[in-house]
């Protein structure tokens, strides 16, 4: 089974970029598992026709301690497997502590057993890796592999190298390993030049670019992958080429995040100003 | 020579013809373990006493728990302080936040109890997922009409001291809320007495006799209505140095009423603090009743004390206790029984209390501060002692070497305050140090002076 956690600045369309490689790599015949960590909880949105389940959390609080699996997770499209971690609202309480408390929780319940034949089980995470809470997925070994969202934009790129900071941090005790950079495509100049120099000064590699397109939200107002909304678009094909570069993936490093200066340089010689 | 961390080195020292300033004042060393509780607890020990108050610990049960009743503060009337309440945060409080918990705890327990007031204690974890205990506190103060004051008490925010800190912030809010009509110029307020076994009534009664009025007890057998109008009062009585000096400095500046600092233990400390009050309010017929309660006190106690001194004549002493200003007191009580005092210390002295201290100990007496286990049961071997005057923390220390020891914190059940507590402390002395139990201590057996035992201990 292959652990693997998305991260990226907040609104960049991790959710939407985990959601459509996974309705990817379902249609290869992959068994999949999502597990959204945002106390939104709406990374299950698109797989499920909607914010369909209950989450974990909201769950325990309720029903108390006698939870069952089938109490928290759904099956989406193409027989994807469902979790939302949920959270508190806004402004008070620990996000952080329940991530932490919900997979655990999924460990104890056994969603991650052999007898359930995952072949991936995706971490949603919203935005960086915050603090302790928000580093679950890449702790202890949870999630190997990590994924960034990125865009050629400067804030982006800046959220993308402070998570790699993360990364390095645990890379030691939990054995994560950067798997790459995806570009979600913001339509800047040289992009996608950008993010090939950047993920390369990182030590790591774009592992797909995404271009921009409207079918993307189009088909995310019908609540639904562009795969199974139209799966004969060109956009479809750009995420089932994504789910094959991660699936045939076999680039993991300890990243080595950059100065800010090195950053902004690199925006100069490759970016908008390039 | 006992062990003790290089980075304590400075809060150790002995007195002598050289003596070095004692450092004092600071967060523990850390892998110290410290006899001091936390914030959180320096700030329990000083509200509880005010007995017709919730007192609502917010946070997980093991915290409410620990300090349930933690002093043995009598009250007169209300026994409300007495109980432990909690929020109990579990897990999924934590991840939700407190603040609807806390909400619903407070307002059940002002209706079932009815108290003048509420007390909400944050504790780490309060502190730590950020719920607004002050907004929560405020909304429910405006719904029940009763005071809801909450006491920034987090655990891991300091030391013991910043929980005194907190508390005197608490009563703060609570002081200058009432009027003060029908008030004596004669007016005091006790502060920093908890009526432990009853004795803040035994010094009510001294200040009664000599035509002192008492507004507010702050906080022992402590009321609500009392401490809103303490501001009224013509003079703060500052006993445990440490918690409520502050409070008195705030009183002083806000409301520009003097304080004195005084201790009621032993003879020489509670005449003095009595004849202060006198001096204080230049009243002669006052002063005249003083000396008389005075005279008449110490003709009671003091043949007893003189009896019992002879069997204690020349015994060794160590103490260690919350505050410095009492250690003061005890070292000139122990004096009076003929007992030498040859460890002393604190878990909250400042500097100023320890100078105090090397004046008034004979040389070579060890002065720790914010002192270990291991560190105090060095020096009572080192130093050879007969007698150990502490709390509950020490208790076991003093009876696993085999020393006599006497409570004088909070679990004590005999008042030791007052002419008649000081009767009380020589019994109980005496009683210890005398018990013919010692004399088969391993230690003791081996003859003084040629003991092997000279710090550490196998």
């Amino acid at each position: 089974m292959r652990k693997v956690a998305i991260y990226g600045k907040g609104g960049i369309g991790k959710s939407t970029t985990t959601q459509n490689t996974v309705a990817g790599l379902s249609e290869m015949g992959k068994k999949v598992m999502v597990v959204g960590c945002d106390p939104k909880a709406d990374s299950t949105r698109l797989l499920l026709g909607g914010l369909a389940q209950r989450s974990v959390l909201d769950t325990l609080r309720s029903d108390g301690e006698d939870v069952e699996l089938e109490d928290v997770r759904s099956a989406g499209f193409a027989d994807t497997m469902c979790v939302e971690s949920g959270g508190p609202e806004p402004g008070v309480g620990c996000a952080g502590r329940g991530i932490i408390t919900s997979i655990n929780l999924l460990e104890q319940l056994g969603a991650y057993d052999e007898s359930e034949n995952l072949d991936y089980v995706f971490y949603d995470v919203l935005g960086d890796v915050v603090c302790g809470g928000f580093a679950m997925p890449i702790r202890e070994g949870k999630a190997k592999e990590v994924y960034i969202v990125a865009s050629g934009e400067m804030m982006a790129m800046y959220a993308a190298n402070n998570i790699c900071k993360g990364i390095r941090k645990f890379a030691d005790s939990g054995g994560v390993r950067l798997g790459g950079i995806i570009c979600n495509s913001r339509n800047v100049d040289n992009e996608y030049e950008l993010i090939e120099h950047f993920a390369k000064r990182l030590g790591t590699q774009m592992i797909y670019f995404v271009p921009r397109d409207n079918n993307v939200q189009r088909a995310e107002i019908k609540r639904k992958t562009v795969i199974e909304w139209d799966p004969a678009c060109g956009q479809a094909d750009h995420y089932r080429n994504l789910a094959n570069a991660i699936d045939g993936n076999d680039m993991f490093v300890v990243p080595a995040p950059i100065h800010t200066d090195e950053l902004e340089g690199l925006l100069l010689e490759h970016g908008v100003l390039g | 020579m006992a062990e003790v961390l290089a980075a304590r080195r400075g809060q150790v020292t002995r007195t002598g013809p050289a003596p070095t300033d004692l450092v004092c004042d600071r967060r523990s060393t850390a892998g110290s373990v410290s006899q001091r509780a936390c914030t959180f607890c320096g700030s329990r020990v000083v509200l509880y006493p005010i007995a017709d108050a919730v007192h609502l610990v917010h946070g997980p049960v093991g915290c409410a728990v620990y300090t349930w009743d933690i002093r043995g503060a009598v009250s007169s009337g209300p026994q409300l302080h007495r109980l432990s309440f909690s929020t109990d945060l579990r897990e999924r409080h934590v991840v939700f936040g407190g603040e609807r918990q806390l909400e619903e705890c407070l307002l059940e327990l002002i209706d079932k109890h009815s108290p003048s007031a509420a007390f909400v204690y944050a504790t780490c974890i309060v502190g730590v997922i950020g719920d607004d205990v002050e907004a929560v506190c405020r909304s429910v103060a405006e719904r029940t009409g009763i005071p809801v004051i909450p006491v920034s008490s987090e655990g891991f925010k300091g030391t013991k001291r910043d929980g005194y800190t907190a508390a005197c912030r608490a009563l703060e809010q609570l002081i200058g809320t009432a009027p003060t009509d029908g008030i004596a110029r004669a007016s005091v307020n006790l502060l920093g007495d908890f009526n432990l076994a009853g004795e803040i009534w035994i010094i009510r009664d001294y200040l009664q006799r000599m035509g002192v009025e008492v507004v507010a007890n702050l906080t022992g057998d402590g009321r609500v209505a009392d401490i809103r109008r303490a501001h009224g009062a013509g003079l703060n009585l500052v006993q445990c140095s440490g918690s409520t000096l502050e409070l008195a400095r705030m009183m002083q500046e806000k409301y520009g009423t003097p304080f004195r600092r005084v201790s009621y233990f032993g003879f020489e400390d509670m005449a003095e603090a009595l004849y202060g009050v006198a001096e204080h309010f230049r009243d002669t017929t006052m002063a005249e009743r003083t000396r008389e309660l005075v005279i008449e006190e110490i003709q009671a106690a003091l043949p007893i004390v003189q009896d019992l001194r002879a069997d204690l004549e020349g015994k060794r002493a160590a103490i260690y206790v919350g505050g410095a200003f009492k250690a003061i007191s005890l070292v000139k009580a122990l004096r009076t029984l003929g007992m030498r005092t040859v460890l002393v210390g604190s878990q909250t002295g400042n500097a100023e209390d320890y100078r105090h201290l090397a004046v008034l100990c004979d040389p070579g007496t060890v002065i720790v501060d914010d002192s270990n286990p291991r560190e105090l049961a060095a020096f009572l071997v080192e130093q050879d002692v007969d007698l150990f005057i502490g709390g509950v923390k020490e208790r076991p220390i003093a009876y696993k070497l085999g020393v006599a020891f006497c409570d004088h914190n909070h679990e004590r059940k005999i008042p030791l305050e007052g002419f008649v507590g000081m009767v009380n402390f020589a019994r109980e002395i005496h009683a210890s140090v005398t018990s013919p139990v010692w004399q088969f201590v391993p230690r003791k057996e081996q003859a003084r002076g040629t003991s092997t035992f000279s710090g550490k201990r196998s």
